[in-house]
């Protein structure tokens, strides 16, 4: 037992911890060049020049703003789904199931180039809305999913009560669904900010070159910037998600019972 | 009840509506790969077939996405496995997530700043004196083999495979195990009656979303490959980016094709697993 976590530790932190130790100290230290001898020399210039580039900034704007707007339709799109895929029964219902999943096993590089003329037409190429519709294509059914397991963790029988009780729909949204399903919202956001970051392809042809997302400082960088000034940027890229999942939190606290529930355990 | 039953249905309305982009693209995408501007035509699905450069990137994105995809499988089934009393736990999950909060292409930066033949590795091992300079050390990144690739892609989703197999295992009853054992059942038993029918449908649906998703993605092996042998994903922008707009038509018609080729493995899973289940409520496992 003991020691099967002892290899567990040191295999994951080897694999996963120290990956993205590597990242933050090379951001923090000059270029290294070990075998001359020169190690971890600290220095912030790498930070300095990066954010000193104002394509960051914007490009910074841009990636947040989709990532919002993407994220609050997942939710949407997520938890109506979720919950009448918990609370049907139908025949054919694993098909459903199997067709919301379809769109990730579908290249969403095929999706994006088919959609590409449809928005030239109605004028939604090189919008921020045309890139925010291209991305849900990689990130709604991770939400469906997620909502679904979490509506059926809740139960029927949590879902009939206040239906019993006269609730409307909205009410029971809000004081019962949503406080109970806050994991399910936590790995959402992750999930979604994160793809949404990740999309350089589909992001330049939907946007044409007009809304400049991060991706895109970060693919020409790649070129004429040092190890540290990438290494910066890789950690801008991890705190951006970071960032979005606090705003999410402190919304999180707004719902009913966050602060009750805190009194009543003490 | 009915009232409340009728009034659910329209809960799908958002998610029919997400289904119409997909859809829409996808269908739009197959059209335009087979219209030359007014009539049907299968003239670019037979330039595909002629071209060397396109069979070449055929068999190269096959090659990296089964083997990325596996070797995910394989060792994220075996980290899950061995662990996953362990990963129940706060730290020890966040530890393995860790990856999961970069996109894929600042994991193949790291992948660079680590393995490149002037990367860390290689100076560290030149400060050691194992190596005498850096053209010694092996070619990771960029290289027509695609190891980079691979290496990134399988480092990105074996927390990923964790993920998507850790609720299942936590799900499994002890008892299961105790039953194997009381009637003197080994390791290999264990996994072969009680875990892998459990397991069969999520590690199904993982091996498809990694292997979709590694065979068609663009920006690692932007990032890490070589101009030749190139994936699909990289010829296909490249062909509809490109200079010239001749090109375009290729684009729709690679990406049509394997569009159609991952839905018929898809089809083929869920027929596959359906059939599994329906034998299994009969009461004929196996």
């Amino acid at each position: 037992m003991r020691h099967y976590k002892i290899r567990f530790y040191v295999l994951a932190s080897f694999l996963f911890l120290f990956p993205a130790l590597l990242l933050v100290l090379q951001s923090l230290s000059k270029t290294w060049r070990f075998q001359r001898g020169e190690g971890i020399r600290f220095q912030l210039d790498s930070f300095q020049v990066l954010l000193s580039d104002p394509n960051l900034w914007s490009a910074t704007g841009w990636s947040i703003t989709i990532g919002l707007l993407v994220l609050l339709i997942n939710l949407v799109v997520g938890i109506t789904t979720g919950k009448a895929l918990t609370s049907l029964s139908f025949r054919g219902k694993s098909f459903i199931e199997a067709v919301m999943l379809a769109p990730i096993l579908v290249p969403v590089l095929a999706i994006a180039i088919g959609l590409h003329l449809f928005m030239i037409r109605i004028g939604l190429a090189d919008t921020a809305l045309g890139v925010v519709l291209i991305h849900l294509v990689p990130t709604v059914p991770y939400s469906i999913k997620i909502f679904q397991n979490a509506y059926q963790q809740l139960g029927r029988s949590m879902l009939d009560q206040p239906v019993i009780l006269g609730s409307n729909p909205w009410h029971q949204l809000v004081t019962i669904e949503l406080p109970l399903m806050k994991p399910a919202i936590r790995s959402v956001t992750f999930l979604t900010i994160v793809i949404s970051l990740s999309q350089y392809a589909i992001t330049s042809i939907v946007g044409g070159g007009t809304i400049i997302t991060l991706p895109m400082v970060f693919f020409p960088f790649l070129d004429t910037a040092n190890a540290s000034i990438m290494a910066a940027f890789s950690v801008w890229f991890a705190m951006i998600p970071f960032f979005l999942y606090m705003i999410v939190e402190a919304l999180l606290w707004l719902l009913p019972y966050s602060k009750k529930m805190r009194r009543t355990t003490t | 009840m009915k009232w409340f039953k009728t009034k659910t249905i329209y809960l799908f309305i958002p998610s029919f509506l997400f289904l119409l982009l997909p859809l829409y693209g996808l269908g739009a995408a197959i059209a335009q790969s087979l219209s030359d501007g007014n009539a049907f035509t299968l003239i670019y699905y037979k330039e595909l077939l002629q071209s060397d450069r396109f069979l070449t990137s055929v068999g190269f994105s096959l090659y990296i996405a089964l083997v990325s995809s596996l070797l995910s499988l394989l060792i994220g089934l075996w980290v899950t496995r061995t662990c996953y009393p362990l990963l129940e736990k706060y730290t020890p999950r966040l530890i393995v997530w860790l990856p999961m909060l970069f996109p894929h292409f600042v994991w193949g930066y790291m992948v660079i700043l680590l393995l490149s033949e002037t990367g860390v590795l290689s100076q560290v091992l030149q400060m050691t004196g194992l190596l005498a300079e850096s053209s010694d050390f092996p070619v990771w990144t960029r290289d027509p083999n695609g190891i980079g690739i691979i290496l990134t892609y399988v480092w990105k989703e074996v927390p990923f495979v964790i993920l998507m197999l850790l609720p299942v295992y936590s799900s499994i009853k002890p008892q299961y195990y105790d039953l194997v054992q009381t009637l003197g059942g080994n390791g290999w038993d264990r996994f072969r009656t009680v875990e892998w029918p459990n397991i069969l449908p999520v590690i199904t649906e993982s091996f498809l979303i990694i292997f979709a998703f590694t065979i068609s993605a663009y920006e690692v092996p932007a990032l890490l490959g070589t101009t030749f042998p190139e994936m699909l994903s990289v010829l296909s922008y490249e062909w509809f980016y490109g200079s010239t707009w001749e090109e375009r038509p290729l684009a729709f018609a690679a990406m049509s094709a394997l569009s159609i080729f991952l839905l018929i493995m898809t089809l083929a899973a869920y027929l596959f697993l359906n059939r599994k289940r329906w034998r299994a409520m009969r009461g004929r496992i196996s």
